[in-house]
């Protein structure tokens, strides 16, 4: 894999950070963000940061102080 | 904060409830989970924990002791990373799990009123594109990706991310100039 450069990471870093993720599989098998395997040990850990952050000002725009994992983990709940 | 208050109403299968739980447990079980973020997807882990709680609530005895439903989270969220560096074929060297005993008291914190005013008021000063990508992905809940948010706002999906960068970087500043610590995090 050849090294993404510095803006393209940044965007991948963007999109890893938000709560989308696809629905485990039937088996149970999680499925991780499709872009989260083209990012370092070291961007990774970035989006996991910025995601901590992001959910927090998520949760203080919500009127239920939820953030988007909170919703995306509810919309799972029949 | 106590989050076992809502236990008696979440055991009865009050989806209420389950989400007023959820917005002061989420960021203490995601905490714990960092030290694995090089080598898992933290974010599929905890909502698949989080939603495992929600699955065997009705069972859970309490054992007295305070945030016995986040503690029991903490646990179901840290063996399933665990199980998921095993099969991501991680090597221990990659992961510095630091420990977390069952009897450590996580905490909890409450909603802060000034944060949520601060927020909503630099939201408010964004300019027309930024806020855009920005109501997008509040309004999807995690429910669709940046391509198909992208799409709805008639955006390529770069432009969205573009947008949305520029977003989170002028709350942080907004947020700066009134001294608000989350500021710095937001904008890295």
């Amino acid at each position: 894999m050849s090294a993404l450069d510095g803006e393209d990471e940044e965007l991948l870093i963007e999109q890893v950070a938000g709560a989308f993720r696809p629905w485990p599989l039937l088996d149970g098998e999680l499925r991780y963000h499709p872009v989260w395997h083209d990012l370092s040990p070291a961007a990774r850990e970035r989006a996991h940061d910025r995601a901590t952050t992001l959910r927090r000002a998520e949760a203080a725009l919500d009127h239920e102080h939820l953030s988007s994992t909170a919703r995306a983990v509810l919309a799972r709940i029949p | 904060m106590e989050l076992d208050v809502h236990l008696p109403a979440i055991v009865a299968g009050d989806k209420g409830a389950f989400a007023a739980w959820l917005g002061g447990a989420e960021g203490t079980v995601r905490a714990t989970l960092r030290s694995f973020a090089r080598v898992i997807d933290v974010e599929a882990v905890l909502q698949e924990a989080l939603l495992r709680v929600w699955q065997v609530a009705p069972r859970f005895v309490p054992d007295g002791r305070p945030n016995g439903l986040v503690r029991l989270a903490i646990r179901i969220a840290r063996n399933l990373a665990i199980s998921e560096v095993r099969r991501m074929r991680a090597t221990a060297a990659d992961v510095d799990v630091d420990e977390v005993g069952d009897a450590d008291a996580p905490e909890v914190a409450a909603p802060d009123p000034l944060l949520r005013a601060a927020i909503a008021d630099c939201r408010d000063k964004l300019p027309p594109k930024p806020r855009a990508a920005l109501d997008a992905r509040l309004a999807s809940g995690g429910t669709s990706d940046d391509d198909t948010l992208a799409e709805g706002l008639h955006m390529r999906t770069n432009t969205f991310l573009q947008n949305f960068t520029r977003a989170r970087q002028l709350i942080a500043d907004c947020l700066g100039k009134r001294g608000i610590h989350l500021a710095t995090e937001l904008a890295r």
